[in-house]
């Protein structure tokens, strides 16, 4: 392939733009129209009928995810999550695969560091047995004891299968050390120690006081006809009462003064796998849009900043990324490449050059006319389907964002002049305080890379856990 | 995303999502998403699918060369090629491209296979032009830089890197498919054996040019915010005057019957054991592709599917089971892997998964499990064509490996065809034990004091 398909992050949603009084200019791009309604029970329901394929997309959130995980059972609402179509009142686990995989549907169920997803897709013909199928497994989990502990089980081995594959972990050790004792520091999935310790009161208790109507976005996209749907949903959720508790505050967390490294070692690499960066931004952060701009030109795209120097022009490596992972509070900036074991310090030099120039010289005005083009032409199939419809509308309504996020984005991404690029990068990208995190053989690659940090911590890839700093 | 174990996650490298196949109302479906096709002069076949929704195209160009049209000491050379259509040609130099197509909105890829090697080009309208002036000058013009050359070398190894040595499912992949095959070109990975990648020369890539960019062995398939009378005018000027010549010589070697059980041990340091076994089947376009992949459905989709139900739900030995069967030109390999739990020997998966074979062997599925498996492709139908991503690729997929998109629309057809003695009666023919080749990863402590608990 030419280039790497597999992401470091799960797939996020993108949200983009500025409040700004921007002019109107020719827009193409429009959100289908959509309605908001609030059940008398507080939950907040969502429509958009979009035909095309006969099918019925339901994207909810429920408002608390890992970092609402209770300190030392990290994986606490990942592991609720997962259970959720683990049996339910009136069906057993099997009984639910059966049903859901007769009609060809899905459901999945995840958490994120901010809001649980719970996600289904089935034909429009099929949608009584879906939504059916949808609201039994969100509204009676029986949480069985013997299902507990089957999937606490295999999520302990998933994170040992997923440590053979230094790509799929980078970001839990990078977060863990980053982030340190705040909530986002802790990794979604859990750990090989924490999910030990959760028991299924735990589990039943994060339910109760989380799953409730007032805490629910339910959002709907698809074939279907909005007011039949809109009787549908309150059929099978208006009696749903639940009351919890109310979620705790949260707080931002603070950026790392300095430098510091963590080194895993994984005494079979040939490559080195390193992520470094800082704390990132906000996903409403007013600055949002001039951000994202910048951004696809330092690291991006292809033929970002980052990516020309370490992959194309050098070839040290496969790829060279830079990315906000963006969150209610401020989330992660992260670089993030891989090089074999010989070329790390070289690599790594090369990216702190990068970034380096990007403080110094800024961006052309030729690069940011392209990266606007880039980013206006690349945006429509991200809300193509029904799917990314209801998952767009669901976030936006979390993150207390308009439809303006996608309808006048492109005049906002029109607006970002070179003036606004130099503050952006000034306020939102680290030039002196910076976090590593690296994978790679200690023994061979440990010296070169004392020079980076003064504080140096180091830990064996086969140790349990990522970085104990939550605990 | 799906929460899979990563070990599995990279089993299907860069291929195409073929498990997929089709359910649908032949007419309603053909006419739900209409394909108007021309072929140029110079023998370039050209589909097109118009689609307004947004204002966006997706282009696919298929050429037909993969690993399976190299030899013994250029293996992967397919693949490194594919990194080469993006380093200049004529009008393009080395990085015009990628910078033209992202400073127009563009964006770009491909990927290789054993049997076909695809380009991908998802840009907004405005940009049809400059994608047509773009790929007419690399499929006459490619230049051969040796500086680029030498990069790009060290990129692709950089890929192998991440993709095998750093991935355990690539590994076991890699020497699964070396020990099943010991004729066909299938033997060898797509990406190439590193030694391969270090060594071959400019005159390989020049050879492999000449070889497989014919327009005559390529197919282009472009769904999206388009019509077909513009494309076809795009085509007769930039694609129609580029000369034809020969394609790739025909690939005449066949696998040999296997005769016996064949099995492999890779010993490596590891948090997990992995199993995978190999079963040859047919080519794509054999009629048994439909009862395989209801087979397949019954055995491994869903949580409710048998094999998931027995190893992961019930005996509780492993974290994922699944089924992967790549598209060939030849004759090719369903893979069966599980990702056993820690401290689960592999054999113990591998008595299993026999065990349940030998069930849909002596008895058939049941209707309802037939039913089920209609039911879910037809599903997977509409996942694949709800993009104009999606469309191009299947609509091409269908195009090269059947010979005939139209087989697209009539696999309801197909399925609908499938009894549940088909689905018993290839189960026997290929899921034997004289059939199937068995690799073991082996967790492996490299450090000093011993194994681990």
């Amino acid at each position: 392939m030419k280039r790497p398909i597999k992401a470091l992050r799960a797939v996020f949603i993108m949200v983009l733009a500025v409040p700004c009084a921007c002019a109107a200019s020719a827009q193409t791009l429009k959100l289908p129209p959509h309605e908001k309604i609030v059940l008398k029970n507080g939950m907040t329901v969502l429509l958009m009928e979009k035909r095309g394929v006969p099918m019925v997309s339901v994207a909810a959130i429920i408002k608390a995810g890992s970092a609402a995980d209770p300190a030392g059972e990290d994986g606490l609402a990942s592991v609720t999550a997962g259970l959720l179509r683990k049996g339910t009142a009136k069906r057993s686990a099997q009984q639910f695969a059966a049903d859901l995989d007769f009609i060809g549907a899905e459901f999945n169920a995840d958490s994120s560091a901010d809001y649980t997803a719970i996600s289904g897709e089935f034909l429009t013909k099929d949608v009584d047995k879906g939504l059916e199928l949808f609201s039994d497994a969100m509204l009676h989990p029986a949480f069985a004891q013997a299902e507990v502990e089957k999937l606490l089980a295999q999520e302990i081995d998933g994170i040992k299968a997923a440590k053979d594959e230094a790509q799929s972990v980078a970001l839990n050790y990078y977060y863990g050390y980053l982030f340190s004792k705040h909530p986002y520091g802790r990794p979604v999935g859990g750990d090989e120690l924490s999910l030990a310790r959760i028991k299924r009161d735990a589990i039943a208790r994060f339910y109760e006081t989380n799953y409730t109507p007032g805490n629910t976005i339910l959002a709907m996209a698809g074939e279907f006809n909005a007011p039949q749907m809109r009787m549908k949903i309150e059929q099978s959720f208006g009696g749903w009462t639940a009351k919890g508790a109310a979620l705790p505050a949260s707080a931002a967390p603070t950026p790392v003064k300095g430098k510091k490294l963590l080194l895993v070692d994984k005494p079979d690499s040939t490559q080195t796998f390193f992520v470094f960066g800082n704390i990132g931004t906000a996903e409403n952060d007013p600055d949002r849009v001039a951000i994202r701009v910048v951004n696809t030109i330092f690291g991006g795209r292809f033929t970002s900043e980052l990516n020309e120097a370490l992959r194309v022009e050098s070839g040290l490596t496969y790829g060279a990324e830079a990315f906000f992972d963006s969150r209610k509070e401020p989330g992660a900036f992260a670089i993030y490449s891989y090089t074999k074991n010989e070329s790390t310090t070289q690599a790594i030099d090369l990216a702190l050059q990068v970034l380096a120039k990007l403080h110094k010289d800024g961006v052309t005005p030729e690069q940011l006319a392209s990266a606007k083009a880039y980013m206006k032409g690349q945006f429509p199939p991200s809300i193509e389907t029904s799917g990314q419809l209801a998952r767009t509308i669901a976030a936006h309504e979390f993150y207390g964002l308009d439809d303006d996020e996608i309808n006048q984005m492109e005049a906002r991404i029109d607006a970002v002049t070179p003036a606004m690029a130099k503050q952006v990068i000034a306020k939102h990208f680290p030039e002196e305080n910076l976090v590593f995190m690296l994978i790679g053989k200690a023994s061979e690659i440990g010296p070169g890379v004392r020079k980076y940090a003064t504080q140096q911590d180091s830990r064996k890839i086969s140790e349990p856990g990522f970085w104990p700093g939550a605990k | 995303m799906n929460k899979v174990s990563a070990a599995l996650r990279g089993l299907v490298l860069g291929s195409l999502l073929f498990g997929a196949a089709i359910v649908a109302s032949a007419q309603s479906e053909a006419q739900q998403f209409p394909v108007a096709t021309k072929t140029l002069k110079n023998g370039m076949k050209v589909l097109v699918q118009t689609d307004h929704s947004i204002p966006n195209v997706a282009l696919y160009i298929f050429y037909r060369i993969g690993s399976r049209n190299e030899h013994p000491g250029t293996t992967g050379l397919s693949h490194f090629f594919e990194h080469m259509m993006f380093n200049g040609a004529k009008k393009y130099g080395p990085g015009d491209l990628d910078k033209a197509m992202e400073a127009n909105g563009a964006s770009n890829n491909a990927y290789t296979t054993e049997n076909v090697t695809v380009y991908q080009d998802w840009f907004p309208r405005s940009a049809l032009n400059l994608i047509f002036d773009i790929e007419a000058d690399r499929i006459q013009y490619l230049s051969f830089d040796p500086k680029k050359i030498a990069s790009e070398r060290e990129v692709v190894a950089s890929e192998r890197r991440t993709s095998v040595d750093a991935n355990n499912g690539g590994i076991l992949d890699e020497q699964l498919k070396a020990t099943a095959f010991i004729a066909h070109p299938y033997q060898w990975p797509v990406i190439g054996w590193m030694s391969d990648i270090e060594h071959w020369t400019i005159d390989d890539l020049k050879h492999h040019f000449e070889m497989g960019y014919a327009p005559n062995n390529a197919t282009m398939v472009v769904v999206g915010d388009v019509t077909p009378e513009e494309i076809f005018q795009l085509c007769e000027k930039y694609i129609e005057p580029i000369p034809q010549h020969a394609p790739p010589p025909p690939v005449t070697t066949v696998e040999p019957q296997q005769m016996g059980e064949r099995r492999l041990v890779v010993r490596k340091p590891a948090e997990l054991p992995l199993l995978m076994i190999g079963y040859h089947v047919p080519q794509t376009n054999h009629p048994d592709f439909y009862a395989l992949n209801i087979l397949r459905t019954v055995l491994v989709q869903g949580e409710s599917s048998r094999m998931y139900q027995r190893l992961v739900d019930k005996d509780q030995i492993a974290l994922e089971v699944n089924i992967s069967q790549q598209p060939g030109f030849d004759a090719t390999l369903a893979v069966v892997a599980a990702q056993p739990k820690q401290g689960v020997d592999p054999q113990k998966c591998e008595a299993a998964i026999y065990d349940e074979l030998d069930k849909v062997k002596t008895m058939p599925i049941s209707d309802q499990e037939l039913e089920k498996a209609k039911n879910i492709r037809l599903v997977e139908f509409y996942h694949q064509m709800r993009t104009i991503n999606g469309r191009g690729n299947t609509i091409g997929t269908y195009e090269v490996f059947f010979g005939d998109y139209r087989k697209l629309f009539a696999a309801e057809k197909n399925y609908a065809a499938v009894t549940k003695e088909d689905v018993q009666r290839v189960a026997q023919k290929y899921f034997g034990a004289n059939n199937r080749t068995v690799a073991t990863l082996i967790p492996e402590n490299a450090e000093p004091g011993g194994a681990k608990q």
